[in-house]
């Protein structure tokens, strides 16, 4: 899941960084509106985390210029603003959810997972195909009732085409997910992921369309 | 016990009508008297005449009988007839038996067996005849002490009802005073709306329009106070959360290297939250202060003082200090606040310029002002954002030096209350701030 944060304090946002990544998530941080807005234009996200007070383009005014490109991305605010007209405001807008500083990463990452679920259409907390269950929240893969262990970013992969089970999912839109920006992409690494899935699972879950990705059938 | 208004107004306007009344009632008491004398006396005169006219015709000796009393004021009148041998020929029963007076003619006062009278003594036209007629003295003393009653008893009466009346119109004339004492007296202390001015007597009205704009700095000084609380415990969160997530960070990571940078952001964050208490108490303090300038300030001398406190930091930075002043400059202000300036702007200069070049502090006079000036070699702050810089908590994009945003607003306070104006502009080499003392 590559997640984007926008936040323009330096130690805040390396923090933010930092925990999201050990969360299990690809992050890019912007430090301004402006960039922000341009990345969101070409990359995609699974979620936004925004900061309100930014330089060059405020976040109120990135997220209603996101809302009117009908941009669908889950969009957190997390902001030092805590009064309730902020909170309405900023959810009018077109936010998700709200989230006021100082905050706990734990609750940070819960709020992401279950946004992310929304926005996917599936509510339910764990995941479940062909017999594989994955929760999100703990990283836990089980497959027929046993505990199997999977590497961060084989976990990753498997959570992506989970998520869009009975979608085909491109090698590029799976590496997008898998790689923040400068992030150094193995050539074949989804192949590996993939290979390494169906050795630790069973081989039928993941379909191979060739020519056009992969599929986790619903 | 302070002194009542009511109780002032109400003495001293008794005072003044008792004061005016008793001088008129005795200039009227002696006005009337002396007026009154001279009727009696008159009376006495013509009486003396009717006997004159009397006296030349042969008289026996008879008794003179005055008709009853008709009227209480009715006098008591006495006379003699002596002849040439001073013989008493003729005299009213009330009238003793010896001269009256000794003066012949005209007017005197006498005391005969021990009560006093007023005599008028004539001859006749003969010169032979000498006629006295005289009046008691104490009858007439009687006389005047009724008048002086007469005068005086409406004052007896009238004075406390006098009073009464003016207890009753000074009360009334200073109820719009009870009034706003009550009304200032029943306020919650966060009300600070203005008292209504129009409806209040004009002697009051200065009062009210005083107490307002009282109460109008009060409002703007708790609304200052309240935003700035308001902004300082926005501005704190960032950083707080920034530590709190840096230490969660630590917390959740198997990598020692990166637990070891979490760590130290932890550390960064502190420093950084400490600043920002640091500047947010200057700032607090600045905007408490009166604008006591009345001292003389030497700027090269506080400037060399500052500069060395900054020194061993900007050396450890690889940053050159240097001060270019001729002769001392004086301009009055206070000196703390003074000191608390140059510290931020040379500490801003230091942050924001790279190693290896220089910060230069200047001091000078241009056209008869005094010119402060800190010039850095940093990357110096886009056209578009100069005006900005220094609002409170303002950063501008891409500032990587640790700031709080709030030492420009420092600046331009301190500024402010020395009636100097702060510039910001680019240099050749970086971004100069410069200050001009009037």
């Amino acid at each position: 899941m590559r997640i984007l944060v926008v936040e323009d304090d330096a130690l805040l946002g390396d923090a933010l960084q930092a925990g999201l990544k050990l969360a299990g998530y690809a992050v890019d941080w912007m430090k301004d509106g402006a960039s922000a807005d341009q990345a969101l234009l070409t990359e995609p996200y699974a979620a936004a985390v925004l900061d309100l007070g930014l330089p060059r383009l405020s976040g109120l005014a990135l997220l209603q210029r996101l809302r009117g490109r009908h941009h669908t991305i889950p969009v957190l605010i997390l902001t030092a603003r805590d009064t309730v007209e902020d909170r309405i405001k900023g959810l009018d807008a077109g936010a998700d959810d709200y989230l006021v500083k100082p905050f706990d990463m734990g609750e940070l990452s819960a709020r992401l997972r279950a946004l992310i679920r929304r926005s996917s259409g599936k509510p339910a907390a764990a995941l479940s195909a062909g017999g594989v269950e994955l929760d999100p929240a703990t990283h836990k893969v089980r497959y027929g009732g046993v505990p199997i262990e999977l590497q961060a970013r084989e976990f990753a992969v498997l959570h992506a085409l989970m998520l869009n089970a009975g979608r085909v999912l491109s090698r590029a839109q799976i590496e997008e997910q898998l790689y923040a920006w400068g992030e150094e992409i193995e050539s074949n690494a989804v192949e590996v992921h993939i290979h390494h899935l169906r050795r630790k699972l069973f081989s039928r879950l993941i379909e191979t369309i060739r020519g056009v990705g992969y599929l986790i059938p619903d | 016990m302070p002194i009542s208004l009511k109780q002032r107004l109400l003495l001293l306007s008794l005072t003044t009508v008792l004061v005016v009344w008793v001088a008129a009632s005795l200039f009227t008491y002696f006005d009337a008297r002396e007026e009154f004398e001279e009727l009696l006396d008159a009376h006495l005169a013509q009486s003396a005449s009717l006997l004159v006219a009397q006296s030349s015709h042969d008289l026996d000796e008879i008794e003179t009988e005055h008709a009853p009393l008709l009227h209480k004021y009715s006098r008591q009148v006495a006379f003699q007839v002596w002849n040439e041998e001073r013989v008493l020929r003729l005299h009213s029963a009330n009238a003793p038996t010896q001269l009256l007076a000794t003066k012949e003619q005209g007017y005197s006062d006498n005391v005969i067996e021990g009560k006093r009278w007023r005599v008028f003594s004539t001859l006749d036209a003969a010169e032979n005849n000498l006629i006295q007629v005289a009046e008691r003295t104490d009858v007439r003393d009687e006389l005047a002490e009724g008048i002086a009653g007469n005068l005086l008893k409406p004052l007896l009466v009238s004075l406390p009802l006098l009073a009464l009346l003016l207890w009753i119109a000074v009360s009334r004339s200073l109820r719009p005073l009870v009034k706003l004492t009550a009304e200032v007296g029943q306020r919650e202390p966060e009300n600070l709306h203005a008292l209504e001015v129009a409806s209040a007597p004009a002697e009051v009205q200065p009062l009210i329009e005083r107490l307002n704009q009282l109460f109008a700095r009060m409002e703007a000084s708790l609304q200052n106070e309240r935003r700035f609380t308001a902004d300082a415990a926005h501005e704190l969160r960032t950083p707080v959360s920034g530590i709190k997530a840096q230490a969660q960070v630590a917390l959740a990571t198997i990598d020692d290297e990166q637990r070891r940078h979490a760590l130290d952001n932890v550390i960064l964050g502190c420093d950084r939250a400490t600043r920002l208490i640091e500047q947010l108490l200057t700032l607090a303090r600045i905007d408490n202060l009166g604008d006591d300038l009345t001292e003389s300030c030497p700027l090269k001398a506080i400037a060399a003082e500052v500069i060395a406190q900054i020194a061993p930091m900007a050396l450890k930075q690889d940053v050159r200090l240097e001060l270019c002043a001729g002769e001392e400059h004086v301009v009055n202000g206070n000196p703390l606040l003074l000191r608390i300036l140059l510290r931020n702007i040379i500490d801003n200069a230091v942050r924001h310029t790279p190693s290896g070049t220089e910060v230069k502090i200047n001091v000078s006079a241009i056209s008869g002002l005094t010119c402060l000036s800190v010039t850095d070699s940093g990357q110096g702050i886009p056209e578009a954002e100069l005006s900005r810089v220094a609002e409170r908590f303002y950063r501008p994009v891409g500032t990587t030096a640790s700031g709080s945003g709030l030492g420009l607003s420092i600046v331009k306070r301190i500024a402010e209350i020395h009636h100097a104006t702060l510039d910001l502009k680019p240099s050749s080499t970086g971004l100069t701030v410069s200050l001009m003392f009037k």
